[in-house]
């Protein structure tokens, strides 16, 4: 003990000679709002290590959740705006929660400086094995033939797979019965199982049960073939261009920081998407990495406030017609 | 045959690299020294550790992080035992005789036993898993919705065996606990249910946070009534070691704590929280003296303990091979996985045979791993019971906050196992068990979801509980339980319905 | 929920078992209120069952039990009602609060508590707890409070780097580029283990007490 004293005291005196004003100075918290372990969590922990090295001082990852990740974003934007709170926002929290939650407590257009988007997990239609169906277009008229004798499965109200199920309904104007789930494991063992017919969800959940022939794939709803599906094609390919949707993980911070804090944080997030093992993970996952105008605080400010104006009649009708 | 044992000499060759047994061996210490704290149970452990494997490869990384997993699961059962705090729902059983156990001066044998059985049962599972895992896949897929909701309605019927008081008051805790469950946002309307408004119960009350409270904090608070009584238990603490006759005892009740953790754990949705339960009443109902139960019965710690290793271990199954991960801890374990760039499903076992047979023998590794650590840290756990408990129980309140806070580091879940504490201590003076309300507040949940996803695809119709099979049976054996469970009471003069059996 | 403070009642009158009337009626109450609390949602119908259906016959069955638990009361004998302290729960829930609203700043209504950390909210739970007991000492749960908070610093903050806020954010921000955290965690925490083993010397040495183990409790030594 004595001796972790003197060390301890050692270095507090090299540490005083060597102050310096700038930023980042003790290690930055970055608020995710849902639990360890899932996808906006792992897209976190897979940008904060590369962080950390372009900032020179530990991103620490800090798992508050509740209320479809709105506690934690709730939490973060009324932090201190000194750059030593960010976090990782997504879809659900910069996108549909105000459609979803009332008396929400922020504004995602407003409150917050958007320092980048991190990484886009693309929406793949995917379809129980036995669905007669042998592509996107006749599988579309079979849903809405079908009407409510069709079940579609969601992983719960304000889910990744809700938002953008009811999206591809309203969308192919059909009405199949909505069956729900509490987190897309379960729905994907009712999928697997033919007890449901279909459901969107994010690629990471669930592309080893397509290559692994448990499920099948319709389409990926972006411009692009995904590379951990190649042989799925995309809505547009597969003739319906006006679904493209993804869930996106994106860097905010709470509004009001200073310029030079704001320039590192942003040219941080840069660098970590840059850095290999960081995109190739994100790549593994079935995610794509922002490039080019995609990335970027400007980008991100018109995402958000255009993902707000897509969701929010979406979502008010399709909460307010459930029964 | 051959390809199993070649499978599972690849599967060794990799886990028993000095590497490899270091991090199986760390991971285990580590998270038994962790889960042992009271208020951390095995998810919040595995949340915490899970970033230093961060920096291993892959396989070392799982290996340590399932090492993790079995550690934290024995600690918390540790915890369970020595101060009747459960830190998951599948070891709110061990409390009810593991701890009587404890209170009797019996603690290490129960700490023995539990490590004893737990080792037998993940033997087997882990050869199951080897040997059975890809064909027990199809047994997963023939439970839909309505298998679900008849199999959570046999566990509330098995609720009601497992309290030792009134059965009546047990009926009404379970109601309680079902009630409970339902506090918080609606999954399927996104509507705010019993929440009073207030923000903190949009997503429900956390099970730890329920069980802390009721457990933990209640357990101060009732043994601040009794001080004569508490240093009784101190005085006396017997062997360390769990003797032959102990293990005969015990042997039978692991046999059947194994086979039905097992094949409960299979279930990916969420089989494994029966396992236990299930044991134990079916120890109770099979021991010629059921009394001996709630009273320190050590097949009342061996059933249910191997039970719940053996379903910790076969939920891998679900896991592995259809990528679905059955329970909370398994969904970190995929986000762990998937950290490491691997996503589990029906391509691991092709795509990384390192890493799946590596997986599975460091499963079996890491059992006997934590037999190695556990048996001697016995002496020191039971030690701990010397402390005085005016020393005792304010570390245990600290140690109960700072877990519940570092789990979603949420200020109003600390208050709230002071609530349920105070809430607990009243239901013990009016002879309520927390038990059966615990269990109906983790079944419920589920219960309520099956039970309207089963008819929402059914279109409202009732016969399809009754049309299926699998779900007709488990019906008729819910019912089967509680008619066992009640008629001898009534019979045997009325007055046991409403008071002590 | 009232607590009867009084342990003997003598079973005359009408009440044969005291207890299970009164945990009859209370489980009746419980029944309402949840029956009142969940009066605003939908009940659906078999094939969308609404968001009331389950909580209110749950609440309904709760209110049964409660009934015949009351009843029973009156027709069976049974126990009286068991006295309840106040001094521990009391004590115990101030402890579990003081923690809750000085780990992190925690906003009631318009007013903040400042973040003080895990190195105030540790041993303030810790020595509040302990008279919860009728044998506090205070010294006695300093030197545990000291050696635990200590030891969980390091086991949280240092080796596993939890976000739980370990020192108040005043100090935080007024260390920031003057002391690396983990450091001044470090010191921190090395200073409390001295401090507290000080005043354990002290306490043996003023009286021949049993010995106090507390360093056992920290796993971290």
């Amino acid at each position: 003990m004595k001796k972790a004293l003197a060390f301890g005291l050692l270095a507090a005196l090299t540490a005083v000679g060597a102050r310096a004003d700038s930023y980042p100075q003790r290690p930055i918290t970055m608020v995710v709002p849902f639990a360890a372990g899932g996808p906006t969590d792992i897209v976190a922990r897979i940008v904060a290590d590369p962080m950390s090295k372009a900032l020179g001082q530990q991103v620490v990852i800090e798992n508050v959740t509740g209320a479809g990740g709105t506690t934690g974003i709730t939490r973060a934007a009324q932090a201190a705006p000194d750059g030593y709170t960010i976090m990782m926002g997504h879809m659900g929290t910069h996108g549909a929660a105000p459609a979803l939650f009332k008396g929400l407590k922020y504004d995602p257009a407003t409150s917050f400086d958007p320092i980048g988007m991190a990484a886009g997990t693309p929406i793949v239609i995917v379809a129980k094995k036995a669905f007669p169906a042998p592509d996107l277009k006749s599988f579309v008229e079979a849903v809405k033939a079908g009407g409510a004798s069709i079940n579609q499965a969601h992983a719960g109200v304000g889910s990744v797979s809700h938002s953008t199920g009811v999206l591809f309904d309203s969308q192919i104007g059909a009405k199949p019965t909505l069956v729900v789930y509490r987190g897309t494991g379960p729905a994907l063992n009712d999928l697997m199982a033919g007890q449901v017919d279909f459901m969107t969800d994010q690629i990471v959940n669930v592309a080893t049960q397509i290559t692994g022939g448990t499920i099948k794939a319709y389409a990926v709803a972006t411009p692009e073939r995904n590379p951990s599906l190649p042989d799925v094609p995309t809505t547009k390919e597969a003739g319906l261009p006006g679904y493209e949707v993804s869930a996106w993980n994106a860097v905010f911070a709470p509004k009001g920081l200073p310029e030079d804090v704001r320039k590192k944080l942003i040219d941080a997030l840069d660098a970590a998407l840059k850095d290999p093992t960081a995109s190739k993970r994100i790549i593994e996952l079935g995610g794509t990495v922002p490039k080019g105008n995609e990335a970027g605080p400007a980008a991100l400010q018109k995402l958000v406030e255009s993902e707000v104006a897509r969701w929010t009649p979406v979502l008010r009708s399709a909460v307010e017609s459930n029964p | 045959m051959p390809d199993l044992l070649s499978n599972l000499s690849l599967g060794f060759s990799v886990a028993l690299s000095l590497q490899n047994v270091a991090l199986c061996f760390l991971g285990c210490l580590v998270g038994t020294l962790i889960g042992v704290l009271p208020g951390v149970g095995p998810i919040a452990t595995i949340a915490m550790l899970l970033p230093i494997t961060f920096g291993l490869d892959p396989v070392g990384a799982l290996i340590m992080l399932a090492g993790i997993y079995y550690g934290a699961q024995y600690g918390g059962s540790t915890t369970a035992i020595l101060v009747n705090i459960p830190g998951e729902a599948t070891s709110v059983v061990t409390t009810l005789d593991g701890h009587q156990m404890a209170r009797q001066g019996r603690a290490g044998i129960a700490l023995g036993t539990a490590a004893i059985a737990s080792f037998f049962a993940g033997t087997v599972a882990t050869v199951l898993i080897a040997a059975l895992g890809a064909p027990l896949t199809k047994l997963a897929l023939i439970f839909g919705p309505a298998e679900y909701f008849a199999l959570m309605v046999m566990g509330l019927a098995f609720a009601v065996v497992l309290a030792h008081g009134s059965v009546l008051k047990a009926v009404a805790m379970i109601f309680v606990g079902v009630l409970f469950a339902a506090v918080g946002t609606d999954l399927e309307t996104g509507q705010e249910r019993m929440t009073f408004g207030f923000a903190f119960l949009t997503d429900g009350v956390d099970f730890s946070v329920l069980a802390m409270g009721l457990f933990g904090i209640a357990e101060i608070l009732r043994n601040l009534d009794q001080t004569e009584t508490r240093d009784v238990v101190r005085a006396r603490i017997g062997r360390l070691l769990p003797g032959l006759a102990d293990l005969k005892q015990a042997t039978p009740a692991t046999l059947r704590g194994t086979a039905i953790g097992a094949i409960l754990g299979i279930l990916p949705g969420n089989g494994a929280v029966l396992g236990p339960f299930a044991a134990y009443t079916i120890e109770k109902k099979l021991a010629k003296d059921p009394r001996r139960f709630g009273r320190g019965a050590i097949e009342g710690v061996a059933g249910p303990e191997s039970a719940n290793n053996a379903g910790a271990q076969t939920a891998f199954i679900p896991l592995l091979t259809l990528g679905i991960p059955p329970n909370a801890v398994m969904a970190l374990m995929v986000g762990a996985m998937t950290i490491h760039g691997i996503v589990p499903g029906p391509g691991v076992m092709t795509k990384n045979p390192n890493l799946f047979w590596g997986m599975i023998a460091s499963m079996w590794i890491g059992n006997l791993m934590l037999l190695i650590i556990n048996l001697p840290l016995v002496g020191v756990w039971v030690r701990l019971l010397k402390v005085p408990y005016r020393l005792m129980f304010p570390a245990i309140l600290m140690f109960c906050s700072v877990g519940i806070y570092s789990i979603n580091s949420l200020p109003t879940d600390v208050m709230l196992i002071g609530f349920f504490g105070l809430m607990g201590y009243i239901l013990i003076k009016f002879g309520f068990e927390p038990a059966p309300l615990l269990l109906g507040f983790v079944l419920g949940k589920l219960m309520e979801e099956y039970l309207r996803r089963s008819l929402t695809l059914s279109r409202g119709d009732l016969m399809v509980f009754l049309e299926r099979p699998i779900s007709a049976v488990l019906f008729i054996v819910a019912f089967a339980i509680l008619a066992a469970a009640l008629l001898p009471s009534l019979r045997k003069g009325r007055d046991e319905v409403f008071t002590e059996a | 929920m009232d607590a009867p403070l009084d342990g003997t009642s003598a079973r005359r009158g009408p009440v044969r078992a005291p207890q299970s009337l009164v945990a009859g009626l209370g489980l009746i109450g419980l029944g309402l209120f949840g029956v009142w609390a969940s009066s605003d949602l939908d009940y659906g119908s078999l094939r969308a069952i609404g968001p009331g259906l389950m909580p209110f016959w749950l609440s309904v069955g709760v209110g049964i039990c409660g009934l015949a638990l009351a009843v029973a009361g009156f027709t069976h004998d049974g126990h009286p009602l068991q006295s309840v302290s106040l001094r521990g729960p009391l004590v115990i829930t101030l402890a579990v609060l003081a923690f809750a609203v000085t780990i992190r700043p925690f906003a009631l209504g318009g007013v903040s508590t400042p973040g003080l950390g895990l190195i105030v909210a540790g041993p303030l739970a810790i020595v509040i707890a302990g008279y919860a007991g009728t044998e506090a000492r205070f010294l006695e749960l300093l030197t545990l409070a000291l050696f635990l908070t200590a030891g969980c610093m390091l086991l949280f903050g240092d080796m596993l780097n939890l976000p739980i806020p370990i020192f108040p954010t005043a100090v935080v921000q007024a260390m920031t580029g003057v002391l690396p955290a983990r450091t001044l965690l470090r010191i921190a925490a090395g200073v409390m283990a001295l401090v507290g083993s000080g005043l354990l010397l002290v306490q043996r040495r003023s009286s021949r007490r049993e010995p106090i183990e507390v360093a056992r409790h920290s796993l971290t030594t």
